[in-house]
């Protein structure tokens, strides 16, 4: 008798379709789910992938800025290092107290760069020789008495045209 | 309760009767989703462009072939709050009010300078020392949209 209850229970809770003897899977909340995944994937969808790399140690700031990253060197301002296309340059508290604004170690190595982007220049018609713009990472934290000095000795080497880089915001 | 019956008869034949075949939709659902999880860049990078008030030759150049007249329009930002600067407007130094730059006297102000110079496209920034580059990347951020896109940074 219980079983007999049991097995009517079954039957009801199943349907019509197992008489059928084939599953209907029910898809409709994960067709949902997938939906709204895809629009937000396709919506985040960037065809150009990244051009530019972050340095570790180094959180950029937000901005409403769309630009793109242009291809250029990058110098990347740490909380305890400047890099110049990801090699370490300079320690930071090294120069935290001597009064100049130049930085010695950045302007050697900048003006190293720019030779032999003149250099690959007049190499040949098609490179892109010294075109004087830089891109810079800075840590959202950082003084503006140090961001100062790069830019100072940028400007003093030739790199008048700089590239801040951001994080987009949404 | 006729509503009722005739309710519950229809969405009963509607089960019965439409059966969607959802094979196809999975197929496109199962390749595209992955492809697209693992192309999906969820912070992107941009650039601000920043020239300096230098004597670069080009830039003079630029500037001596404009001929209209230069509005100077520097923006003084230190720890305490920022004083904009115009010719022919007074602006008193906004002070910071819990910690937090008054953003929407800066955007106002800026809207007036607009007003009085509409040819005008460029504002000087000048930071004290102790600023932090987050705080100056969101005032550039703020003049330009509020119209000044040429933006210099000046010690």
């Amino acid at each position: 008798m219980i079983l007999e209850n049991q097995t009517a229970t079954f039957n009801l809770r199943a349907g019509k379709k197992s008489t059928r003897g084939t599953f209907a899977l029910r898809l409709t909340s994960m067709i949902d789910m997938f939906t709204i995944l895809l629009v937000f994937l396709l919506k985040s969808y960037s065809a150009d992938g990244q051009i530019m790399t972050v340095a570790p140690d180094l959180r950029l700031p937000e901005s409403t800025s769309q630009a793109k990253p242009p291809v250029v060197s990058v110098i990347a301002l740490t909380r305890e290092w400047i890099l110049v296309d990801g090699r370490p340059v300079q320690r930071l508290d090294e120069i935290k107290d001597d009064n100049k604004l130049l930085i010695p170690s950045l302007q050697s190595e900048l003006t190293r760069l720019r030779q032999i982007t003149e250099g690959i220049g007049k190499l040949s018609q098609e490179m892109r020789g010294f075109s004087g713009s830089i891109a810079i990472q800075g840590d959202q934290d950082t003084t503006f008495d140090l961001l100062k000095r790069i830019m100072l000795t940028c400007g003093r080497v030739g790199y008048n045209d700089m590239n801040l880089a951001v994080i987009e915001k949404e | 309760m006729n509503l009722k019956q005739s309710m519950q008869r229809r969405l009963r034949g509607h089960a019965d009767e439409t059966d969607v075949n959802l094979t196809a939709v999975m197929n496109i659902f199962l390749i595209l989703i992955p492809f697209l999880l693992l192309t999906a860049t969820f912070m992107r990078i941009a650039v601000l462009e920043l020239t300096l008030p230098s004597v670069d030759r080009s830039n003079r150049q630029a500037t001596a072939q404009k001929p209209q007249s230069v509005v100077l329009n520097i923006l003084q930002i230190d720890e305490d709050g920022f004083k904009l600067n115009s010719p022919n407007l007074k602006f008193a130094k906004v002070a910071k009010a819990n910690d937090e730059f008054n953003w929407a006297t800066l955007t106002d102000q800026l809207e007036r300078v607009k007003e009085k110079y509409p040819d005008t496209e460029d504002i000087i920034i000048s930071p004290a020392d102790a600023i932090r580059y987050k705080t100056i990347i969101t005032v550039m951020d703020h003049c330009r949209e509020a119209g000044f896109p040429n933006i210099s940074i000046s010690g």
